[in-house]
């Protein structure tokens, strides 16, 4: 960058006409939010984790399709004689700053990502103990059998203990920012070089990474952009290389333009509609105000019935949904290949099916609905709202931004809702523990089950795939509660989520479901 | 003259209090903060600690007169979303937002006055009625669309000028600015004449219509009897006399102009103080919400003070009256 005084901008304009050619390696991409702080014990969300990523490792990571390979542990196997499991670390590695890894660093990662201060600590909610056997070899013993205990905590990042500790960051900040939250030191392949939260940050290889460089950046300029108009129009113009993500109805501008492509894929957020099992009465309704018609699992039926989710996708998403049977897309571990169907489109069936229940004339609810959660989350509304309407139930939509959302469904002000929800383990049991299992604080289980959809026999369940070695065995456990939960409507699965992402034609990069973006699989050319 | 301004001083202690207590009363109703700050596999109960820790149980008026006691301290809180002070974060942000005000502010003078002059001797001039038709553009379309359009045109079409963010700036002392690299400059032309367009129209057609008024007056017509040049008529006697009214308008805008950056701001990814204040809805950060809208209050008041200074310098009739 040139400094030079110009004081006048016209003289500016016939200056800067022609645009400054890029250098190749440079890499330049842009998200719409922003991550909030560098640390990341700090936060458990998406875009913090997904970027920490570049810079931090757990002692397991993720590959392109998503399946569990060694990073900073080479192995591990479970312990013998007690519950849990021993990691077998990768020697060599070192710090950004230049110090060794062992399994201090581990240890004090552990300690550090459990304590109340940090977000993630309900990651290691099964872990009663962890010993450090040697400075290659450390144990996390759990308090029940955990097969899936490695898979849960890819997102585990190692921070040095002397730096940490050295620069007052032992924990994560949790009122006042610390060192951590702008600075970083990990063993990852990229480096913070500089930091302007919320305008720009900028990445650098660490050259001492201990894995094979499959990228050719040599620096990467992040840049959040809130408004997808000004994204796009960013990538138009050929100011970044990338972004994450594009609306849906930007699709066919980029495609049609040449030197840029569409990057698309199957998110594993499942979109549904959950009830209020446990209300006694709707709270929005003008006909039906002394009974919650909902709690009869044919009338939840009959609402799944009347939903046409090929006519959906086809408006709303130009098909680029799939169609969903359960709380989990197939492909994801624990999909249950025995209940793959969905209730079918049958608005026949469901005026039946109310019939049936005593409500020949249908009724009325109220329907909630965020407005800039999930891709066009109103406009689904909107479309479901009518598709009742035509066998009777007659819905009254209300849509507000996702702030304010959570609460709301908190305090049980709904008859029926919108949830769409990513499993963050990859596996079914993250759903079943979140949205199936009757709410329990004690056991921190249910706590997305707003409705409180409780069935004994799942409860019962959940702990036994949660210890089931056996595959054959756990998968056994998995389809008999996609059985019940199927059976009772618990709720109604709609379809997973497009990921649609744009870049420059010559960029080559990875497009992993969880929506995790990593430089490590970028080339330019 | 030291007592009118600090008399207008103290007053605006009163405005920010009333700002930051409608303020607090709002923010009950724009979210929760703790379900923004925490991931989903959060546990009730560990939400309701943070909740509890940071005094989001309390009463309304208890969190208002910490958060007013602990301002008047000069302690101005940290960020619920990125833990920086808040102090530290909206000063950043002042830089970007002041300067693209005042480039637009510039754009809208330089532009605005000439053209009402221009439209009010000649009023039904074909330039003149082109300058009004289109101007009637600036007032009617809505700031983010022609936002979008200049982009879409200068940034994407054309290629000519950036189409987000500050461009090259250069940091003197704790002021980041766009004024002094090439880079800097090019990002700043479109937003500005974005954000400026408004005020341009407005401006315009403030002093078009009180020189029209002004030019029937009798002393102009003496003096174009008595042989005044043309010229110095319209400069000196005429627009002169049009600068009160279109200072006051002017200088209560360019409040607004600061205040309502958060569209052009959004539309160009421009981080100033208005983009933070999104961000910070999106987050329902508490804190810097309440600042923000402190600052801005603060910012009216003294615009409006530099206004009535200006009024002074202007009508020596006023310089008379405090005088005496």
């Amino acid at each position: 960058m040139t400094y030079s005084l110009k004081s006048s901008a016209l003289v500016c304009m016939t200056v800067l006409l022609s645009s400054t050619a890029l250098s190749a390696e440079t890499f330049r991409w842009a998200s719409t939010t922003d991550p909030q702080t560098m640390d990341p014990h700090a936060v458990n969300s998406a875009p913090v984790l997904s970027f920490m990523n570049n810079i931090y490792e757990g002692l397991v990571r993720r590959g392109k399709d998503m399946s569990i390979e060694p990073s900073l542990a080479t192995s591990w196997e479970p312990l013998e004689g007690e519950n849990g499991w021993r990691f077998t670390l990768r020697e060599g590695v070192t710090f950004q700053d230049g110090s060794a890894f062992t399994s201090e660093d581990v240890m004090f990662s552990y300690q550090r990502a459990s304590n109340e201060a940090a977000d993630v600590r309900s990651w290691f909610a099964p872990v009663a103990d962890v010993r450090v056997v040697d400075d290659f070899t450390i144990d996390f013993v759990t308090t029940a059998p955990n097969p899936l205990f490695p898979d849960s905590i890819a997102n585990f990042m190692i921070l040095d203990k002397d730096w940490a500790e050295g620069n007052d960051a032992a924990l994560p900040a949790r009122d006042a920012e610390n060192f951590a939250t702008m600075n970083v030191n990990g063993t990852g392949p990229f480096t913070l070089s500089s930091r302007d939260p919320g305008v720009r940050t900028v990445l650098t290889p660490h050259e001492g990474w201990w894995g094979e460089a499959e990228h050719n950046v040599t620096e990467a300029v992040f840049t959040p952009i809130g408004n997808s108009a000004t994204g796009l129009a960013a990538l138009l113009s050929g100011e970044i290389d990338f972004i994450q993500p594009i609306p849906l109805q930007d699709v066919a501008q980029v495609e049609e333009r040449d030197g840029f492509k569409v990057l698309e894929g199957e998110e594993t957020r499942v979109i549904m509609f959950g009830f209020g099992h446990e209300h006694e009465t709707l709270l929005y309704s003008d006909d039906v105000t002394d009974a919650n018609p909902f709690t009869d699992p044919n009338v939840r039926l009959a609402a799944a019935h009347a939903l046409d989710i090929d006519s959906i996708n086809r408006v709303l998403f130009r098909g680029k949904i799939q169609p969903a049977s359960q709380l989990v897309p197939a492909g994801i571990s624990g999909y249950s290949d025995a209940n793959s169907d969905r209730p079918e489109y049958n608005p026949d069936r469901a005026r039946e099916l109310l019939a049936e229940a005593g409500y020949p004339d249908g009724f009325s609810f109220g329907l909630k609905c965020t407005n800039d959660r999930y891709i066009n989350d109103e406009a689904l509304c909107r479309a479901a709202a009518s598709m009742f309407a035509a066998v009777g139930l007659n819905a009254e939509l209300s849509t507000g931004p996702v702030r304010d959302y959570w609460p709301q469904l908190r305090e049980d002000d709904f008859d029926m809702y919108l949830l769409g929800w990513s499993p963050g383990t990859f596996d079914m049991e993250h759903p079943i523990r979140f949205l199936m299992h009757s709410q329990d604080d004690e056991k921190k289980l249910g706590s997305w089950n707003f409705g409180n959809y409780s069935n004994a026999r799942v409860d019962e369940l959940l702990p036994m795939i949660q210890q089931e070695i056996d595959p054959a065995a756990r998968q056994a456990l998995i389809d008999e509660v996609v059985a019940i939960t199927q059976e009772e409507v618990a709720y109604i699965p709609l379809y997973t989520q497009p990921l649609i992402w744009a870049a420059k034609d010559n960029v080559d990069l990875t497009q992993r479901a969880d929506n995790f973006f990593l430089l490590r699989w970028v080339t330019v050319n | 003259m030291v007592y009118f301004i600090i008399k207008r001083l103290i007053q605006s202690v009163f405005v920010m209090l009333a700002v930051a207590f409608l303020a607090f009363s709002l923010f009950r109703f724009v979210g929760d903060p703790i379900t923004q700050m925490t991931g989903v596999e959060t546990s009730v109960a560990d939400q309701e600690r943070l909740r509890e820790e940071l005094g989001l149980n309390d009463p309304f008026i208890t969190q208002f007169v910490r958060f007013t006691g602990d301002m008047l301290q000069g302690d101005f809180g940290f960020s619920y979303r990125t833990r920086q002070p808040v102090a530290e974060m909206i000063a950043d942000r002042i830089p970007a937002t002041l300067e693209l005000g005042i480039v637009a502010l510039l754009i809208s003078l330089v532009v605005g006055i000439p053209a009402g002059v221009y439209t009010a001797l000649r009023p039904r001039g074909v330039v003149s009625q082109t300058i009004l038709m289109t101007t009637l553009i600036g007032i009617s379309v809505p700031t983010f669309v022609i936002g979008i359009m200049l982009i879409f045109l200068f940034g994407v079409q054309l290629g000519w000028l950036p189409t987000f963010g500050r461009g090259g700036t250069v940091q003197i002392g704790g002021w980041e600015s766009s004024f002094f690299t090439v880079d800097g400059w090019r990002a700043l032309i479109l937003p500005a004449i974005t954000l400026g367009v408004y005020q341009l129209t407005l401006t315009m057609r403030l002093v078009r219509a009180e020189m029209m008024e002004v030019m029937r007056s009798d002393y102009i017509r003496f003096a174009t009897a008595r042989g005044v040049p043309m010229r110095r008529l319209y400069l000196k006697h005429a627009l002169a006399n049009t600068m009160v009214p279109v200072i006051t308008i002017i200088g209560l805008q360019f409040g607004g102009v600061i205040a309502f950056s958060i569209v052009t701001e959004s539309v160009f990814q421009w981080p100033g103080m208005g983009l933070l204040f999104l961000e910070s809805i999106r987050f329902v950060d508490i804190p810097v919400m309440g600042v923000y809208l402190v600052v801005i209050a603060f910012f009216f008041v003294l615009v409006n003070l530099i206004v009535d200074m200006l009024y002074v310098a202007i009508d020596p009739r006023l310089r008379v009256k405090d005088a005496a």
